[in-house]
């Protein structure tokens, strides 16, 4: 189990991130839901290890295996089918695998196509396809469908419920949707000026939030789609 | 007068061929070093967070601005005769020259580095943590994504390079068919009322840098055409 304990992030002595104690059980799926600037990235970030807390400790990730996409992925300037190759530490039949898994997210015409001149969409369905070209114990997605279309984010959230089922792992991913934690998640995390509101199954806090707050922000979320 | 210097340019005047001859050695030379230096020294800065980052930087900063002339006499008083590297007996030669310049070009070139590089390795590092690749993989990566904008880097050394004075006649001495080069040739001509001589020389340096910000302007076209397409 990943456990947070007295986590607190601060930048320029302003704090970003606060959070007391939080648990993340194997094997589940969790969404993080929240305005921009509420904590999202920071909290994935540190999980990720690509930011350490000023204060307090993340347990339970020691000899896992974590994979992670960032928020705006680099999308290197040789071929897309080279860019998902990376990942597999170029052994015989990288390019093989990495082939399939562009086909997965529905790349295959662009196999060949340099990864620096994707558009937004496709560079961040190709980093995906770098991501999930390997297995892992802990997986976290920084918003993984901010650039795509309804068609491709639809394809992404089939692949991760196929990965997820296939390897086990824990997802934690982030959204700027909440209705993709409502689809893709078991447990759903509000947070709001870095600080945990409320978490809870998905359904249970998307159709009766008990914090005020919470209430608040899909309020107006729903009012807006 | 414009006659007298279409002449020495397409002549076969012994003393303008070396001296274009000793300014090309010598910029190349220095660049190349500087390139070295700089381009390790600017990815370092620019790839990674260290403790003393900061201060590292403003040095970087502040000899990207040092005044040739203070190159120049920091060189001369290291080569000269009672200077840690007198019995070398550099002063007033090529290297001597040579030396001078990496000193003033190096923190120029780091300096670039380390910005094109800060701008590309914020994203490169974060992608590369989420597929496992860390260490020297990483750093090659990156360096490989800057390839295009170090060109341009090592174009601007040796376009200020070439147009160096103040650090080269301190330690060159501006001899005449050894360390004369094209800039302080053109001073001293100028200085001498030979005129011609100079124009012919100030003709070279103008078509020389021209070509050099064409190849610049060229190499930024072509990454903005990639960036767009």
């Amino acid at each position: 189990m990943i456990v947070l304990r007295d986590v607190v992030q601060q930048y320029g002595g302003r704090v970003v991130l606060e959070i007391p104690e939080l648990r993340f059980v194997p094997g589940r799926r969790y969404g993080l839901i929240g305005e921009n600037g509420s904590g999202k990235t920071t909290l994935i970030r540190m999980l990720a290890g690509t930011s350490r807390p000023t204060s307090g400790r993340i347990e339970g990730l020691e000899g896992k295996k974590v994979g992670y996409l960032p928020q705006s992925p680099y999308a290197f300037s040789f071929s897309v089918v080279e860019n998902v190759a990376l990942a597999l530490d170029g052994g015989r039949d990288a390019k093989e695998i990495a082939r399939k898994a562009l086909v997965v997210v529905g790349m295959e015409s662009l196999v060949e196509a340099r990864g620096d001149r994707l558009s937004g969409g496709e560079a961040q369905r190709m980093a995906l396809a770098r991501v999930l070209v390997r297995s892992y114990n802990v997986l976290l997605l920084d918003e993984p469908t901010s650039s795509t279309d309804v068609r491709s984010m639809d394809l992404i959230e089939n692949t991760l419920r196929e990965y997820v089922q296939k390897t086990q792992c824990t997802l934690i991913f982030s959204t700027h949707a909440p209705a993709q934690a409502l689809r893709l998640a078991d447990e759903v995390l509000y947070l709001e000026k870095g600080r945990l509101v409320e978490q809870g199954p998905a359904q249970a806090l998307f159709h009766s939030p008990q914090d005020e707050r919470t209430k608040a922000f899909l309020r107006h979320w729903s009012l807006n789609s | 007068m414009i006659k007298q210097v279409f002449e020495l340019l397409f002549g076969a005047d012994p003393e303008l061929r070396q001296i274009i001859g000793v300014t090309l050695r010598m910029s190349v030379m220095s660049t190349l070093i500087s390139a070295l230096i700089g381009i390790p020294w600017g990815v370092a800065m620019g790839a990674n967070q260290f403790k003393g980052k900061a201060i590292v930087s403003r040095i970087t900063n502040t000899l990207m601005g040092l005044p040739p002339v203070v190159a120049g006499l920091i060189v001369f008083l290291i080569l000269s005769r009672s200077g840690p590297l007198g019995k070398l007996s550099l002063l007033y030669s090529v290297s001597a020259m040579v030396i001078a310049q990496v000193v003033l070009i190096s923190p120029i070139i780091a300096g670039m580095t380390a910005n094109i590089v800060s701008l590309r390795a914020p994203s490169i590092n974060e992608t590369c943590a989420g597929i496992g690749i860390f260490g020297w993989k990483r750093l090659w990566l990156t360096i490989k994504e800057c390839r295009i904008p170090f060109v341009t880097t090592v174009l601007a050394g040796f376009g200020r390079s070439i147009a160096e004075v103040g650090a080269v006649q301190m330690v060159g001495g501006n001899i005449q068919f050894k360390t004369r080069v094209m800039t302080t040739a053109i001073m001293m001509q100028t200085n001498m009322g030979h005129f011609e001589m100079a124009v012919a020389l100030g003709v070279v340096l103008l078509i020389i840098s021209f070509v050099i910000n064409s190849l610049v302007h060229r190499i930024q076209e072509q990454t903005q055409r990639d960036r767009i397409a």
